[in-house]
C-alpha cells in the first residue's frame, strides 16, 4: 500500500510517501533547500507561508520516493514541473493521509485542503489522522529496508514532549479496558486544576486518580493483543492520563532560552550549554509535586527562574549560561520524569513509548532510557532525529493502521479541519 | 401586619415574629420580597419607600446594603440609629453616575481619574463633601464616600429615586458583612427588626468582599479599607496572588462588557433593538514580563466567558479557539437571575451572543508575513472575545489596524515584587 501524508498542523509545511509502515521519502519544509530547487520560498521569513509551498513539498515527497520513471528535468517552468509529478506521482499512491489537528486552524486547513483536492481528483481514499497520534506511532516507522523492527505490547504508555504538547497517553484497546474497567477513572479537569497555584506542600483532599493496585495489574489475563508485523489487529484506544496544565515542556525550555538572551528556538541551545553546567546551581520549585496527581505545570517553574535571574549583571548570567542552563533543563526533565515513572507505576505498562521534538535531547533520551532499565520495560523512542519532530511520515504511519482497518473518510467533501481535535 | 410573598417557612430565621399559614409568611412590621418575583414592581415600591424616609434592606453588587435617601432626616435618623452608629464616620452613598456625584462632592483630579477607570466598581471613592446630605452621613471633616455600583438593581433603584441612596453594609456597627438575609436577620432583636421598613431579597449574593475604600482628597490616594480589588494609582489595581489577579480578570471583563456608562434597560432605544447597533468585539491585550500573571488572566476570562475546556499556553499553536457555552450565571452578580430581569453589565452574553474565546499569543510572531498567513485581521468576529499575549510582536501597523476593527482593552502586568504585581490598564 502506498501512502501519501500531508501535515501542516503548524510552522512546517510536510509530505511523506510511505509503502506500508516504510518510509520513502520524507519532506520537512524548513529542513529542507527548497528554495533552491523550487524557488520563491524563504523558509525564515514567511514561516508559515504553508499555501505557497504544500506543491512544492508534496512533489518533492514524491519524487523522492524513487518510483517515478519519467524524466522531468526537461519541464523548464518550475509550476508546470511540479504539476507533472503531482500528477504522474498520484497513478501510484493508493491512500492520503493528512493531519485533521489538533493545531494551528489556518495552516491545518490548507493541508486538508490539499488533500481533499487530491483524493477527489484522483480518485483516492482519504485518512484524516489526529497529529497527536502520529507522535506516538513516528516509533514504529521503518527504512526501506524494513528497519526497525519493533513490536507493541498493550497496555502501552507514551510520553509526548514537544513544543505545543505535553501529555503521557495509556494505549490499551477494548479487550484490556473490559477487564480493567477501574484504569480510565480519571478526575474531572476543575478538581485537577485547582491544584495550580497552590502550595505543593498541601495535601489535596480529592484524589483525583485510584491508583491501580499491583494485585489487581496480575490479574490481566494474558496473552494481551500485540502490534503483529507490518499491521494491527484491533484498534488501540488511547487515554490521555496526564497533560499539562498550563505551559508545554519544549516551549518552557525556548523561553527559558529567551530569558537567557539564547534566541528562539532555544531548546537545543540549552542543551549544549546544559553539558558542561551545574544542575544543581539553583534551587528551583518541583511543580505539582504531589504524588497523586499526574499532570504537569511548567509555568511556575519558568516564572520561578525568571525572577530568580531577573536582576543579574549582565556578566553574572554570561558566565553562568551553561549553569543556568543546566539547572533549568535537569528541572523540567526531572518533572516529566518523575510523574512518568509514577503514571508506569500505576498502570503497569508492558511498553514504553516516548516521542516529540523534546526527544531531541539526547540527555533526555538518557534518562528515559535509565528509567526504563530500572522499571525493566523495553522503550522505543524515534530512531531518526526528523521523526522526534512534526513530520509528515508519522501521519501517513496511522493512516496505514487506519487504513487496515478500513477507517476512511465517508464524506470527503465535508471533511473539516478540526483545531481542538482530542485524542479519545 | 403585612401579607407577605409565598415563601419558604423562615421561622428558624426569624423566631418568634413569624406565624405560619399555607406557605405565607406574615410578619409583624417588616416586610420580605424576592426581587425575581416582580421586579419593576419591586424596584418601585423599595423607590417610593425610601424617598418617604424608609429603611430597605438591599442587594449589591458586594454584600446587602441599608438603603436609605440620605438627604432625608427621618431615614438617616433611623438608620444611623438601626447601625448604632455615632455620627461622625461617613456613611457610603451610591450614586448613577458621575454627573449625580459631582451636586453632593466636590471632585479633585485624582478622582476624576478613579471615576473614569475604575467606576462603576467595587469602589468606594471618598472626596470633599458639598453638605447637601442630612447629619451623619458625611463624616466629621466633612468628607463624602461615593460609589457607583457595577449592578442593576442599584443602578435601576438610583436611577428611580433620582437622589443617592445609602449603600452602607447591612449588619449592625464591627460585625461581618451579610451575602444572604437570613445571616443578617439572624442577630437581630425584635426591637431592631422593627426598624426594618423592607427586605429585598435576591438570595445569596456571591461572596464579593466589601467595596475598597479609597481616599482621594489629598494628593496622594489611601486604601482606608481593602476589598477585592486594590488600587495603586489611579488606573493601577494590585494583585498580591493569582486569586486577585483572577478578580481583576473579573472586574476587567464585566466592565468591558458593559462599557463606562452602562446605558438603562428602560431606554427606549434598547428596546427597540438598540442592541443591535454593531457592538466591536472585545480584545484584551496583555503585556507585560513573563510569569507576571497574564496566562492567569486570560484563563479567568475564558473560564468566566463559560469555556469548559482546559485553557492551556497557545504560544506554540499561536491561537486556540475555544466555542462557549453562554453562561451569564458566571458574570459577577447573575449568580441569583436566572430568569429576568436581564443583566446590565453583559447584553451580549443575555443574547447568547458570544461564541467563541481566542486566546493568543504572538510570543512567536517574527514579520508582518506571518500576521497576514494566519488571517490575523479577520480572526476577530463581533461574538469573539480575545486575549491577546505579546502583542508587541504585532507592530504599528496591525496594532492600527486592529484598533479600528475592535475594541481594544491595553493590561500591563508589571512585577512588584516576588507575590505583588501592578496591572494597568
Amino acid at each position: 500500500m502506498k501512502i501519501l501524508a500531508i501535515e501542516t498542523s503548524c510552522d512546517d509545511t510536510c509530505a511523506a510517501v510511505l509503502d506500508n509502515d516504510k518510509i520513502l521519502s520524507n519532506i520537512i519544509s524548513s529542513q529542507t533547500d527548497l528554495h533552491s530547487k523550487w524557488g520563491g520560498v524563504v523558509p525564515d521569513i514567511a514561516k508559515r507561508a504553508h499555501t505557497e509551498r504544500i506543491d512544492a513539498v508534496i512533489a518533492e515527497a514524491l519524487l523522492r520516493s524513487k518510483f517515478l520513471i519519467s524524466n522531468f528535468q526537461f519541464l523548464k517552468n518550475k509550476e508546470e514541473k511540479v504539476n507533472k509529478i503531482i500528477e504522474e506521482g498520484m497513478k501510484e499512491i493508493d491512500v492520503i493521509g493528512v493531519t485533521l489537528g489538533p493545531g494551528l486552524a489556518i495552516a491545518l486547513g490548507i493541508g486538508v485542503n490539499k488533500a481533499k483536492e487530491l483524493a477527489i481528483k484522483y480518485n483516492k481514499k482519504l485518512v484524516a489522522v489526529n497529529h497527536i497520534e502520529g507522535h506516538i506511532w513516528a516509533n514504529f516507522l521503518k527504512n526501506k529496508n524494513g528497519k526497525p523492527e519493533r513490536n507493541l505490547e498493550f497496555p502501552a504508555l507514551a510520553l509526548t514532549v514537544s513544543g505545543g504538547h505535553t501529555k503521557i497517553i495509556l494505549i490499551s484497546n477494548n479487550q484490556f479496558l473490559n477487564q480493567n474497567p477501574s484504569v480510565l477513572r480519571t478526575a474531572p479537569l476543575d478538581e485537577r486544576e485547582q491544584y495550580l497555584g497552590q502550595n505543593t506542600s498541601k495535601s489535596p483532599s480529592v484524589m483525583p486518580l485510584s491508583p491501580l493496585s499491583k494485585g489487581e495489574a496480575k490479574t490481566q489475563s494474558p496473552p494481551t493483543p500485540s502490534l503483529t508485523r507490518g499491521g494491527i489487529e484491533q484498534k488501540p484506544i488511547y487515554t490521555v492520563v496526564g497533560e499539562t496544565l498550563d505551559d508545554a515542556a519544549g516551549e518552557a525550555l525556548d523561553k527559558a532560552a529567551k530569558m537567557l538572551g539564547l534566541g528562539y528556538p532555544g531548546g537545543p541551545i540549552i542543551e549544549r550549554l546544559a553539558q558542561t553546567g551545574d544542575k544543581n546551581y539553583l534551587d528551583l520549585p518541583h511543580p505539582l509535586a504531589d504524588k497523586k496527581i499526574l499532570d504537569y505545570s511548567f509555568s511556575g517553574l519558568k516564572t520561578s527562574f525568571y525572577y530568580k535571574v531577573k536582576d543579574w549583571p549582565k556578566e553574572k548570567i554570561y558566565q553562568n549560561l551553561n549553569n543556568l542552563a543546566a539547572t533549568f533543563q535537569n528541572s523540567v526533565f526531572e518533572t516529566l520524569l518523575r510523574k512518568y515513572k509514577l503514571a508506569i507505576e500505576r498502570y503497569q505498562p508492558k511498553t514504553l513509548l516516548a516521542s516529540g521534538g523534546v526527544l531531541a535531547n539526547l540527555e533526555i533520551r538518557k534518562r528515559l532510557r535509565k528509567l526504563a532499565k530500572e522499571v525493566d520495560l523495553p522503550i522505543f523512542m524515534p530512531t531518526q532525529k526528523k521523526l522526534n519532530t512534526d513530520n509528515a511520515a508519522m501521519i501517513g504511519r496511522v493512516a496505514y493502521n487506519k487504513a487496515l482497518l478500513e477507517e476512511y473518510v465517508g464524506d470527503v467533501d465535508s471533511l473539516d479541519r478540526d483545531p481542538r481535535l482530542s485524542l479519545s | 401586619m403585612r401579607l407577605l410573598r409565598r415563601f419558604t417557612p423562615r421561622n428558624d430565621v426569624i423566631n418568634g415574629s413569624v406565624s405560619e399559614r399555607n406557605n405565607i409568611v406574615i410578619i409583624t412590621a417588616m416586610q420580605i420580597l424576592d426581587i425575581k418575583d416582580n421586579y419593576n414592581q419591586i424596584i418601585k415600591q423599595t423607590a417610593e419607600l425610601i424617598l418617604d424616609g424608609g429603611l430597605v434592606v438591599f442587594p449589591s453588587d458586594t454584600v446587602y446594603i441599608l438603603a436609605v435617601d440620605p438627604t432625608n432626616e427621618k431615614g438617616v435618623k433611623k438608620l444611623l440609629e438601626f447601625k448604632n452608629r455615632w455620627t461622625g464616620k461617613a456613611i457610603s452613598v451610591a450614586v448613577l453616575n458621575k454627573k449625580m456625584a459631582e451636586d453632593f462632592v466636590t471632585l479633585n483630579e485624582n478622582s476624576r481619574g478613579i471615576y473614569k477607570n475604575l467606576l462603576p466598581g467595587p469602589f468606594t471613592i471618598v472626596s470633599e463633601g458639598k453638605h447637601k446630605v442630612a447629619p451623619g452621613i458625611e463624616a466629621e471633616n466633612g468628607t463624602l464616600g461615593i460609589r457607583i455600583p457595577d449592578n442593576k438593581y442599584i443602578h435601576d433603584l438610583v436611577e428611580l429615586v433620582g437622589r443617592p441612596i445609602t449603600a452602607t453594609s447591612a449588619n449592625l456597627s464591627g460585625r461581618t458583612p451579610n451575602y444572604s438575609i437570613q445571616s443578617f436577620l439572624r442577630p437581630l432583636s425584635k426591637k431592631k427588626m422593627e426598624m426594618i421598613d423592607l427586605i429585598v431579597d435576591a438570595g445569596k449574593l456571591p461572596r464579593n468582599k466589601p467595596s475598597t475604600v479609597i481616599d482621594a482628597t489629598e494628593s496622594e490616594i489611601k486604601i482606608l479599607r481593602r476589598g477585592d480589588l486594590i488600587t495603586g494609582k489611579t488606573t493601577n489595581l494590585i494583585s498580591k496572588s493569582e486569586k486577585e489577579t483572577e478578580k481583576i480578570a473579573e472586574f476587567l471583563l464585566s466592565k468591558s462588557l458593559s462599557g463606562q456608562n452602562p446605558p438603562t434597560l428602560r431606554a427606549p432605544s434598547l428596546e427597540k433593538g438598540g442592541l443591535k447597533t454593531k457592538h466591536k468585539p472585545l480584545v484584551f491585550l496583555l503585556s507585560g514580563d513573563l510569569g507576571c500573571g497574564k496566562t492567569v488572566f486570560s484563563r479567568k476570562i475564558g473560564h468566566l466567558l463559560g469555556v469548559k475546556e482546559k485553557i492551556t499556553s497557545p504560544t506554540y499553536m499561536i491561537y486556540n479557539e475555544y466555542l462557549i457555552s453562554p453562561n451569564p450565571s458566571l458574570i459577577r452578580g447573575e449568580q441569583n437571575l436566572e430568569q429576568n430581569p436581564p443583566t446590565l453589565w453583559a447584553p451580549s452574553l443575555e443574547k447568547g451572543g458570544l461564541k467563541m474565546f481566542l486566546h493568543m499569543d504572538l510570543y512567536k510572531i517574527t514579520s508582518e508575513k506571518d500576521l497576514e498567513e494566519i488571517k490575523f485581521l479577520t480572526l476577530f468576529s463581533e461574538d469573539t472575545v480575545s486575549c491577546i499575549e505579546w502583542p508587541e510582536q504585532m507592530g504599528e501597523n496591525f496594532l492600527d489596524k486592529l484598533k479600528e476593527k475592535t475594541r481594544v482593552v491595553s493590561v500591563n502586568f508589571e512585577y512588584v515584587d516576588e507575590e505583588t504585581r501592578e496591572i494597568r490598564y
